[in-house]
């Protein structure tokens, strides 16, 4: 197990573990805002950045981003040094001009000492930070029905053309992923819009209520096997199927009549 | 896991406060949140629990991409991992019982996860319909009536 | 030796070359005619095909001894078309398809110079007759560039009597792997693509990293503006970069290969292709290459349009087929590089220096060049110099020979500025540094970098701030976006830059500028975000009171930027020439022949170009706040 000193603290870390990990270990808090543990570490965001130096490195350090640099036994690392606060600091500088408005990126911001950017603030207010977390769940889920498109200033999260994405399933963990809100959607029992695509949901044949849609349903057939209408009850209704397969064993309770066949739980 | 959760169904009196209990441990700042037991009341004092089976083949884990519903094996539970679920649902459609729940308050999908192993439910229970007992007794036939075996 | 014969043995390898030599000395004349990219946008097509009709015409063919061939760039860009005669060794410049009927029947047929074709020294005002002889030529030593514009890349005939494989047939018949890095090791070799990273230690991790499978990579993406010594090697002698790849292949264990050429070089591409299909046929690539049962082959991959595939792990990704990032991970090319698996990417002046190594020893090679960087450096030498076009020179050649040995002094005699070197990744070296040797450790010590040999030399009429705001434009075009520092940073670094061009520069902005510059260059996913701000840093220390000027006097003291300065004709020195007129982009200048010109301020965009071509020196610029009779320049 690679041993290794985040802030002074040692920590025994897990082998093949990134540094975030171990420094979360020693209890050492690091900003994140692309890491998310349902997906693999992406190191766009560059808040998570520390300092890292060798004994045998007199004293020369390296700035690599924590969510993507590998333990490795004898690392020193420093998540506090002046560079590295200042370097989150100009990180979050840069994001509150492009996202002004974002509660989110306010918030982190004033914690690291800024009130308001000292970049020209951006014209086209956004909420997306780019984290591409939504992207990344999205090829985890399987559908890969949006991306990062176009390339620097431009660049964007999208599907394909910017048009409604035929690979879309409805799944809605893009925007529940989504650190800021950005991804807008809406859903009821009939039906669910997000990327500008509507669907159907699934419905519950006994009540109506839904909540997935009929592509996710679909969807998961593919992958598994199980009929799409496997997943059309609902919950209140499957619970309602349980009852009444307990109610057909006709169950007596206490001050009625002993059970029929003894031994039957 | 040395413990298993247990319902005898005939004890059931659908007192409901099996339900108060659970939804209020789950809840904060003094919002109840969705409780994750449902009694379905049969009568007048006869009540079926329906709650979370925890599957040794689990539907819910079998459909969730992101392995955010794991067992865990001190409670025998299986456990959302909060910090894994993308809120996708495809859990409560998966669960063939509806034991997953979407709960409207907290924006989040709930399940039964035997409170980490100190089921709050069960002292609330006035006629142990529901108990938390040894795993090895779990097998023996209980008395219909709340003797407290 | 046809094409069809496969080469398995050293005996047949040096017979053959030696019929193709014996053949090609037996010839009465060549005529070379330079097809290089840059002497085609030249119209050296029209050229060839006049000279080709023109030797037909006077029965001058192959079957007489007499031989027309298109060759690469020869690098005397400015003086193109060229045409190179054997074997007098005459050189012919700014040829014109007109003069093609002079060039075969006195030059070819009879042995008599066209004095007007040739190149004038412009010191000595003498017309020089022979290649070696002019100072562009003489002054150099080609070692990667050694056969370009000498043999026709389409043929491998002409390569292999040039010398083309005869390092790696020593390579492969008479070393062994571990040798054939040994001798690159002694060689001193450093990667040629603007990192200069050692290239025997690259090959070394490949050759120790585990697993069956690996690769050999070639960057033929050369992306950095004013570059194209790779474009010039892959046109001109694709041979050298093939032969290069197999050592390499051969020292490393891999036997798949994939040169990336970008896409906007289209004559690299079919000269490459054509070059492995004949490489192929000749057992020199392909399966059991020269009989050694080895098997290497390589494929041609094209670029999508976009500068930072040409970082290593962004290239791979796009060889992949996926969108060209550049890799977050911190994993080592040679241990998971293409497809995850060992890997070694090396630029195409690289490959072609390989062979040459393993022909004339690593010994030869390191005894050239300085105590860090051995060996020659190809340089694209651009920019407001007399000569620009290709060179190669020795390591620690300064920059005094560069710019003025070679490149012959700044055009027009204007002043010396600087020479920015290294493209959008690096910095300037101002004339206060001219005597700098030229190699890796120095130029990165006076805050620039060697990166792929670009060298744009400036003079006076250019804005150091300005500069930095040419390469931040590139940038933020480029950039890939994934990481904040560099796709918002370059963002912001431009709009800081637009604002103190235009006047708006504030109290504080050099502090802001600095602030951001060292945020990027700590926190930036890849070296394109990292180098970014070496254009920005660089012109700061050296020309810092070019940016006081522009924040505190809203003043830009080389006249370049358009918000700040304005023109106008001092009609006492206008002679009337109408120069100016015709070069005004607007129509602002307006008058007759030997008439005082007038300059319409309501139409002037502040171009300069009337000041650049005026023969009198009558036309002058001032700060636009000025009075009329302001500051005039030199």
């Amino acid at each position: 197990m690679p041993t290794l000193i985040v802030d002074g603290r040692t920590v025994q870390a897990r082998e093949g573990a990134f540094l975030l990990e171990a420094a979360r270990q020693a209890g050492v808090a690091i900003p994140t805002l692309c890491e998310h543990p349902a997906v693999e570490p992406y190191g766009g965001c560059r808040l998570c950045v520390v300092d890292i130096t060798r004994a045998s490195w007199d004293g020369w350090q390296k700035m690599v981003v924590s969510c993507l640099y590998p333990v490795e036994d004898g690392l020193v690392v420093s998540t506090r040094t002046p560079r590295v606060v200042e370097t989150r600091r100009v990180v979050l500088d840069l994001l509150l001009a492009r996202c002004p408005e974002t509660p989110l990126i306010q918030g982190l911001a004033r914690e690291h000492g800024i009130e308001k950017t000292t970049f020209a603030p951006n014209e086209g207010k956004t909420d997306c930070i780019l984290c591409a977390l939504c992207t990344r769940i999205c090829d985890v889920i399987g559908a890969s029905a949006i991306a990062a498109v176009d390339r620097g200033i431009g660049r964007e999260i999208a599907p394909p053309f910017r048009e409604p994405p035929d690979r879309c399933i409805g799944c809605l963990a893009c925007a529940e992923v989504c650190p800021t809100g950005h991804i807008k959607y809406e859903t009821s029992d009939r039906r669910r819009v997000i990327w500008d695509k509507e669907f159907e949901m699934l419905r519950c044949p006994n009540c109506g209520r839904a909540h997935i849609t009929k592509l996710q349903a679909a969807h998961f057939e593919k992958k598994s096997g199980v009929p799409a209408s496997y997943y059309e009850p609902c919950d209140a209704c499957k619970r309602a199927t349980v009852v009444a397969s307990a109610n057909a064993l006709k169950i007596p309770r206490p001050g009625q009549t002993p059970r029929q066949n003894p031994g039957q739980v | 896991m040395d413990r298993i959760y247990r319902v005898v169904v005939e004890r059931c009196i659908a007192c409901g406060k099996c339900e108060l209990a659970c939804a209020f441990a789950h809840g904060s700042q003094g919002r109840p949140s969705r409780t994750r037991i449902n009694i379905a009341r049969q009568g007048p004092e006869a009540g079926v629990p329906v709650v979370c089976l925890q599957c040794d083949d689990a539907g819910c884990v079998q459909v969730c991409p992101t392995k955010a519903l794991v067992r865990n094996e001190a409670t025998g539970a299986i456990d959302v991992v909060r910090e894994r679920c993308v809120l996708c649902r495809m859990c409560i459609a998966g669960c063939p019982f509806g034991n997953m729940l979407w709960d409207d308050t907290y924006h989040l999908v709930q399940k039964c996860d035997l409170c980490g192993g100190d089921p709050k439910c069960v002292p609330f229970c006035p006629t142990k319909a529901l108990d938390y007992v040894p795993a090895d007794t779990a097998g023996l036939r209980p008395e219909p009536a709340g003797t407290g075996r | 030796m046809s094409a069809e014969t496969r080469v398995e043995s050293k005996a047949a390898f040096e017979a053959w070359r030696d019929r193709l030599r014996t053949e090609r000395g037996g010839r009465k004349a060549e005529v070379l005619v330079c097809c290089g990219t840059g002497c085609l946008a030249n119209g050296a097509r029209d050229v060839a095909e006049a000279i080709d009709g023109a030797m037909r015409a006077r029965g001058l063919d192959a079957s007489v001894g007499f031989f027309e061939k298109h060759t690469g760039c020869h690098g005397f860009c400015e003086r193109g078309p060229l045409v190179l005669l054997r074997p007098s060794g005459v050189l012919y410049t700014r040829v014109k398809p007109r003069d093609a009927k002079a060039i075969v029947e006195e030059t070819v047929e009879k042995g008599q110079i066209v004095q007007k074709l040739l190149y004038r020294n412009p010191e000595t005002k003498k017309p020089v007759e022979k290649y070696d002889e002019i100072p562009f030529y003489a002054n150099q030593t080609r070692v990667a560039m050694r056969r370009i514009g000498q043999i026709d890349p389409t043929d491998l005939g002409d390569a292999v009597a040039a010398g083309a494989y005869a390092g790696m047939v020593r390579a492969l018949l008479e070393m062994k792997p571990e040798a054939v890095i040994a001798e690159v090791e002694a060689s001193g070799l450093r990667g040629r693509g603007g990192a200069g990273f050692a290239t025997a230690r690259k090959w070394k991790s490949c050759r120790q990293a585990k697993g069956e499978r690996k690769f050999i990579l070639c960057n033929g993406d050369e992306g950095d503006p004013g570059a194209f010594k790779d474009r010039s090697i892959m046109e001109g002698d694709p041979h050298s970069v093939v032969e290069g790849m197999v050592i390499g292949a051969y020292a490393v264990g891999a036997h798949e290969g994939y040169v990336y050429v970008r896409d906007e070089y289209p004559l690299a591409v079919v000269n490459l292709t054509l070059a492995l299909e004949q490489a192929r046929k000749a057992g020199l690539l392909g399966k059991n290459i020269l009989g050694t049962g080895f098997d290497f082959d390589i494929r041609i991959s094209r670029g999508g349009g976009a500068f930072v595939c040409g970082e290593s792990s962004a290239l791979m990704r796009s060889l992949e087929g996926k969108v060209g990032e550049p890799r977050a991970k911190y994993v080592h090319a040679t241990d998971r590089g293409l497809f995850d698996l060992p890997t070694v990417l090396n630029n195409v002046e690289t490959w072609s220096d390989v062979g040459a190594i393993l022909e004339h020893g690593g010994a030869w090679f390191a005894g050239m060049g300085t105590a860090k960087s051995k060996g020659t450096k190809a340089f694209s030498l651009v920019g407001k110099v007399k000569n620009t076009g290709l060179i190669e020179l020795p390591m620690g050649t300064t920059m005094r020979h560069i710019v003025y040995g070679i490149g012959g002094g700044i055009k027009d005699d204007r002043p010396f500025k600087a020479v920015q070197t290294g493209g959008p990744s690096g910095g300037c070296v101002p004339a206060s540094m001219l005597d700098v040797p030229v190699d890796y450790e120095k130029l990165t010590e006076a805050g620039s970098m060697m990166g792929s040999g670009g060298m744009i030399v400036m003079d006076d009429r250019t804005c150091m701030v300005d500069v930095a705001r040419y390469f931040l434009k590139f940038l933020v075009e480029e950039s890939c976006g994934k990481c904040t520092p560099c796709r918002e940073g370059l963002k912001q670094m431009l709009a800081m830059y637009e604002d103190l061009c235009a006047g708006r520069g504030r109290e504080g902005d050099l502090a802001r500028i600095e602030r951001l510059a060292a945020a990027m260059q700590l926190g930036s996913l890849c070296d394109l975000g990292r180098s970014a701000p070496n254009p920005v840093l660089s012109t700061l220390k050296h020309f810092r009171d070019e940016y006081v000027a522009h924040i505190r006097d809203k003043d830009c003291p080389a006249g370049i930027c358009r918000d700040l300065v304005i023109y106008d004709i001092v009609a006492e020195r206008c002679e009337g020439c109408r120069v100016c007129i015709k070069a005004c982009p607007t129509g602002a200048i307006t008058g007759e022949l030997k008439q005082a010109h007038v300059l319409d301020q309501s139409k002037c965009i502040s171009c300069g170009s009337c000041f650049d071509v005026c023969p009198t020196d009558a036309v002058v610029w001032s700060k636009k706040t000025a009075n009329a009779g302001g500051k005039e320049a030199a």
